[in-house]
């Protein structure tokens, strides 16, 4: 920094400029990106870091996948090609799952930002793209090149110019060339305008470098969580769950040490990884564990690297929460989407009214794909939601996005898009975990092929064996159930509907919040009345 | 012969009434407190002290207009009628599922706001349109007259009715309404058709439910201030402001009153872009500061932007996604929470937060005096000297600075800072949170803050508009005189307007065009009908939107169309209406578009009529500038000190007068701050123009 002083009014200035920054680039994407999922569902990112890869902000709608992801990534090139080998115009891109994001839908693009030819910061992003070709994502691959197209970390930009055979293998490896490789631009856009915008803030703030602001944000940020965790008795909280599984169930197991401020959550005893998409890996759950951390200890600190400095995330190597190349890992969020769930179940025992008890998650998906009657094949995903559990401030809200966050398809736009027919959608009355605070409800979606060529149905679908538990003596939600035309059908395998065919999907619902003997007697009269319990 | 405007703004705290009399350019303004129980009473008795204080004759008021906030606050503060739904079977949890995202993702407490409707009073009956608009199942009158019972038996007045794909055909919603009249007379009915008649069902149903909501409130309201104002001698019709900035007669707002959520901000938005046009200024951001928010909408060529949805009542004030959608054209705003009485505290790691905690007017900032003990922007403000303690509010306000400065100074403390750095950080924070703001609101649109001149008004946004202007790269502001009644003439310029949509799922590629045709002249017709509802004779311009986008992708974008008719034989209509696609796409997305066949999902029409006579040129400003040589010491975060300020009066400059910052401008609402990097100039429109080296 220059010759300014420092203080509480200049650094929340210039931190704000820089989050307003990244904020900025995310409406970049948001308006410039084919991907629904990124525009509508905000499954993207865009990061400032230092020029160490130190996260500085992070967009502010940015969902928990993302955090602590990128800053890795940056730090990775740094590792490869060294800062001294980097020069200002370059832009970055992978989409390794490993020092990415978890899967290959997500591509990440880094430019190092300079001024007065020094290194001083670096703008990153990372956004799902519409396909990254491969097979149509399910739980099937057994290994991660089924899972589509590799891009190793690499230059996407040298210098200004960018690499034409990149794109021109990008392209031709996609169902999508012309949204796929869009969206990548769409992202040179986006990290374009946060190096226009920071070195704009530095000449206006004469800003030689971004260390002394980075040092004072890393480690008031860094005081502040320690503070959250030296509250906190030490000792060593254990929680463990079981889930679905595949073939049989998986374990997992989490020891949370809390010692001299700091505070370590280690995943040791957990299933080892599986020869299928669901393995989740590190980075993933880390940005997991890191969440459900913040969520209860500080909720409203913007994400950057001071707060994870006194967290320490250990997954043993192989296990499904660190799997190890070339396994598949697609579909990642079937299993880290349980990690939070760990971390609440272990911070119950200390701090009960900050936490949540387990949701109806992981998110369920259904991909149906087929040949319309013009010829033309499409494949089209729809997301469903469960409840989400219930907490020391009341129920579970039903039909919640959590952790993740993404809407499901309006009933009417599925009937207009696809040959679908929707019979109904409502709460599904007594899925809610009883509780002194209920656990939210799922919902019954009945939809009818009416399509006159068969559709396949490759369902992502998890609580169908084990239901989410409840907390402090509130019992588990409702389990979910995949129903075709009027028969429980095993929702790990590919389906074949014919016209007039039936799914019925009932998403779980949240683990109730304490005993349900301590539920008031009015609660569970408005629950008759208004018939969420029957 | 006289020729009068009567502008009514009915607020949470105060009902503005004001008079502009079109011959002499002359302005009456007044200020009541709301009365709440009968809202119609500070109407009645501010208009009628104003005619009979300036000896202004009822007859010459030659039309009257009113925005209102009443429907709104009926909303958030849930005192709206005992509502009920009719829906389709097997979707009346739609309303309470919604859509199924978090507006907040650290919040482990987070909740939805509670339906308007509660889940015993959605009934459902069997009936089903499908996507085509075709009829698969009846409506089951039985069922349904069994239904309506069981709501009137439950004491409910206003009934929502919203079935599935009555966009596409809205039969069985008005087959269902006359059977509703008929078993319950009396009944207030909305159809989700007529309140939004758009795809997305969520929405639909949001929308119709907040509209009965608040329909019987509107209703009896409507009526008594109709009659209030024959009885006062003002015979001319009553014409409602609605959210877009339009005009509708008293039948069409009773009918859909959603319509006017926003009908206070929207006249102010419209005001910005008069004011703005006065100077030649076509690219506008309006930035007004209150005491608790501050509100930016952009205004292009004199016309505010205008988006299709809008939440209302939302769990967060100022967290998108946390209210009930409302499908209705609005002009478009952001709220921030940065006012005047914006608190400034010490955050979780020591640094120095504003807003968006409001202290609001009561207890208000530190130096009102009235209990308030967390320092604001306000008392910030006073301490650097932008604000004076003896004109402050015309001097109605008694004004405690050491109160102030003492406030601060603990605050300081706290944080490692003298008092006057606390005092210049809030207001660099709370200039730096606007700008953030802005700078992110106009990333939307895909353009840069610099291109656009600030024009501020409200209480706040001269004091704070140089320095937020800086911030953005702005190098233009305007600050149009009595910015206290900017909005009310807002109503009394506005056009009156009809806009309607219909979902026709359109594909430009292959569809018939004549289906297209029909559709706009469909919507052409129920819009003008509206218009001349309201007595207006004079010509309407008509202007054709879509809503398109590329099959298969989940967003729609709002196109302006080619003027019609579209003629089938007419081989370049389709060119012609995908190439205002395409140009609409790359303006938004700056890219080509995709070879990708498009759709137009909705179609919109909106239909506009000027209201005969109602132009507005106000009287110029003082005759002749005293410069009394008064200044005062103003710190400027720019220079890093405090400096001599030359102190003007507004009423007392000269048209012409310029001057070099820095400078102050005080009048009773507010005071223009000229930092020493720029200088002001008071020009013909009467606007004080500020340019920034």
């Amino acid at each position: 920094m220059g010759t300014k002083e420092l203080n509480a009014v200049a650094i929340e200035v210039l931190w704000t400029r820089i989050i307003s920054a990244v904020d900025e680039a995310a409406k970049v994407i948001v308006r410039t990106s084919f991907s629904t999922l990124s525009n509508e569902a905000n499954d993207f990112a865009c990061v400032l870091t230092d020029e160490c890869g130190n996260s500085l902000a992070q967009n502010t709608g940015s969902i928990p996948s993302f955090i602590g992801t990128l800053p890795a990534t940056v730090k990775h090139f740094l590792a490869k090609f060294g800062a001294e080998k980097m020069q200002p115009g370059d832009v970055f891109v992978t989409n390794d799952p490993w020092k990415g994001t978890g899967h290959l839908n997500d591509i990440s693009l880094v430019k190092p930002i300079f001024r007065n030819g020094v290194l001083v910061a670096f703008a990153a992003t990372t956004s799902h793209v519409p396909d990254i070709g491969g097979r149509i994502r399910s739980i099937e691959p057994r290994e991660v090149f089924e899972e589509g197209f590799h891009i190793p970390l690499m230059r996407f930009i040298s210098a200004g110019k960018p690499d034409d055979t990149l794109i021109e293998l990008l392209r031709e490896n996609v169902r999508t060339p012309d949204q796929t490789t869009g969206d990548v631009w769409a992202q040179v856009g986006a990290i374009d305008l946060i190096e226009k915008r920071i070195l704009g803030m530095m000449r206006e703030h004469d800003l030689t470098d971004l260390r002394g602001l980075a040092a004072e944000l890393f480690s008031r940020s860094e005081r502040a969580m320690r503070e959250a965790i030296e509250a906190l008795p030490d000792g060593i909280y254990r929680y463990e769950i079981t889930t679905d599984g595949v073939e049989s169930p998986l374990s997992f197991k989490l020891a949370l040490t809390i010692e001299g401020g700091e505070l370590e959550l280690d995943y040791a005893g957990t299933s080892p990884q599986q020869p299928r998409a669901i393995n989740c890996v590190y980075a993933y759950t880390f940005a997991m564990s890191i969440y459900a951390l913040k969520c209860s200890l500080l909720p409203n600190l913007p994400n950057n690297e001071g707060i994870l400095r006194a967290v320490k995330v250990r997954a043993p190597e192989g296990s499904v929460l660190n799997p190890v190349f070339p396994v598949a890992v697609g579909a990642r969020a079937a299993t880290g989407h349980y990690v939070p769930v760990l971390v609440f179940g272990a911070l119950h025992q200390i701090i009960p009214d900050r936490v949540m008890a387990a949701p109806g998650s992981p998110l369920w998906i259904l991909t149906l794909s087929g040949v319309r009657t013009d010829g033309k094949p499409y494949a089209n995903v729809l997301f469903f939601n469960g409840g989400t559990g219930g907490r020391a401030s009341g129920d579970g809200v039903s039909c919640l996005s959590w952790p993740s966050n993404i809407s499901s398809t309006p009933v009417e736009v599925s009937e207009h898009n696809d040959p679908l027919f929707i019979h109904y959608k409502r709460l599904r009355a007594n899925s809610g975990g009883a509780g002194e605070f209920r656990g939210g409800l799922g919902q019954d979606i009945l939809l009818e092929s009416t399509s006159a060529t068969d559709i396949q149905a490759v369902f992502m679908t998890e609580r169908t064996r084990i239901p989410a538990p409840g907390l402090g003596g509130g019992n588990p939600g409702g389990l979910g159930e995949v129903w075709i035309n009027d028969k429980l059908v095993n929702n790990r395998v590919q389906h074949i509907l014919k016209t007039g065919d039936r799914i019925l999907m009932r998403t779980p619902g949240g683990g109730g919040y304490n005993s349900s003997a301590t539920r008031t007697k009015a609660q569970n009269e408005i629950d008759r009345e208004l018939g969420y319990v029957e | 012969m006289p020729d009068y405007s009567l502008g009514i703004d009915i607020g949470g705290t105060f009902t503005d009434i004001v008079i502009f009399d079109h011959e002499s350019g002359r302005q009456y303004s007044r200020k009541i407190l709301t009365t709440h129980q009968n809202p119609a009473e500070a109407v009645i008795e501010g208009a009628g002290d104003l005619l009979r204080r300036n000896s202004l004759s009822a007859r010459d008021v030659r039309r009257v207009v009113h925005a209102t906030t009443l429907f709104t606050n009926a909303l958030i503060e849930r005192k709206g009628a005992t509502t009920g739904m009719i829906t389709t079977e097997g979707f009346r949890d739609v309303l309470e599922i919604g859509r199924e995202r978090k507006y907040d993702l650290y919040d482990i407490g987070i909740m939805n706001p509670t339906p308007l409707v509660p889940r015993n009073l959605r009934r459902e009956v069997p009936e089903r349109t499908r996507s085509d608009g075709s009829i698969m199942t009846q409506l089951d009158i039985a069922a349904l007259e069994r239904e309506i019972d069981f709501l009137a038996g439950a004491d409910v007045r206003s009934v929502a009715v919203a079935f599935l794909h009555s966009y596409a055909n809205p039969r069985h919603e008005d087959q269902a309404a006359e059977v509703i009249l008929k078993r319950a007379p009396g009944m207030y009915v909305t159809r989700s058709h007529e309140v939004a008649c758009e795809i997305r069902e969520y929405d639909r149903m949001s929308t119709a439910v907040a509209n009965a909501y608040v329909k019987p409130l509107a209703g009896k309201y409507i009526d008594e201030i109709s009659h209030k104002l024959v009885d006062l001698g003002i015979t001319t019709p009553l014409l409602l402001m609605l959210s877009n900035g339009g005009l509708t007669h008293a039948e069409e707002a009773k009918r859909v009153p959603v319509q006017m959520l926003e009908s206070g901000p929207a006249a102010g938005a419209l005001a910005a872009g008069h004011f703005g046009l006065a100077d030649g200024e076509n690219m506008l951001l309006a930035f007004d500061m209150g005491g608790t928010t501050a509100k930016l909408s952009v205004v292009e060529n004199g016309e505010p932007l205008i988006a299709y949805t809008f939440e209302a009542a939302r769990q967060r004030r100022f967290i998108e996604g946390s209210g009930l959608p409302i499908r209705i054209s609005t002009v478009e705003l952001i709220e921030i929470g940065a006012g005047g009485g914006s608190i400034a505290r010490k955050d979780e790691i020591g640094l120095l937060k504003v807003g968006p905690e409001s202290a609001g007017s009561e207890p208000g900032p530190v130096c009102y005096g009235r209990g308030g003990v967390a320092p604001t922007v306000t008392d910030a403000n006073f301490d650097l000297g932008a604000l004076n303690p003896a004109t402050f509010a015309g001097g109605t306000v008694p004004i405690d600075v050491g109160a102030a400065k003492a406030a601060l100074a603990e605050l300081g403390n706290s944080l490692g800072l003298d008092d006057a750095k606390a005092a210049s950080g809030i207001y660099d924070i709370v200039n730096e949170n606007m700008a953030a703001a802005a700078r992110v609101h106009i990333a939307e649109r895909g353009r840069d803050p610099a291109s656009y001149s600030l024009l501020c008004t409200g209480g706040g946004g001269p004091v704070h508009g140089y320095q937020v202007a800086r911030k953005l790269g702005i190098k233009r502001l305007i600050c149009p005189p009595d910015a206290g009644v900017a909005s009310a003439l807002g109503l009394i310029i506005a056009p009156i307007r009809a806009d309607r949509a219909a979902t026709i799922g359109f594909r430009l590629r292959d569809h018939d065009l004549a289906l297209l045709e029909r559709a706009l002249v469909d919507l052409q017709e129920k819009a003008t009908q509206m218009i001349r509802d309201a007595g207006i004779k004079s010509e309407v311009s008509i202007h054709r939107f879509a809503d398109g986008r590329f099959v298969g992708q989940g967003f729609d974008l709002v196109v302006p169309l080619p003027p019609g008719p579209y003629d089938q034989s007419d081989g370049d209509v389709r060119a012609e209406l995908k190439s205002a696609f395409e140009q609409s796409y790359r303006e938004k997305f700056s890219r080509t578009p995709p070879d990708i066949a498009i759709e137009f999902i909705n179609v919109r029409v909106s239909v506009r009529a000027s209201v005969s006579g109602n132009t507005v040129t106000p009287v110029s400003g003082g005759k002749a500038t005293k410069n009394r040589g008064a200044s005062r010491p103003v710190f400027f975060p720019d220079a890093g000190k405090y400096l001599d300020a030359r102190v003007f009066r507004r009423d007392e400059l000269k048209m012409g007068t310029s001057y070099d910052g820095p400078a102050l401008v005080e009048e009773d609402g507010s005071t223009l701050v000229v930092g020493p990097e720029a200088s002001f100039k008071v020009v013909p429109s009467n606007n004080i123009v500020v340019t920034i080296f």
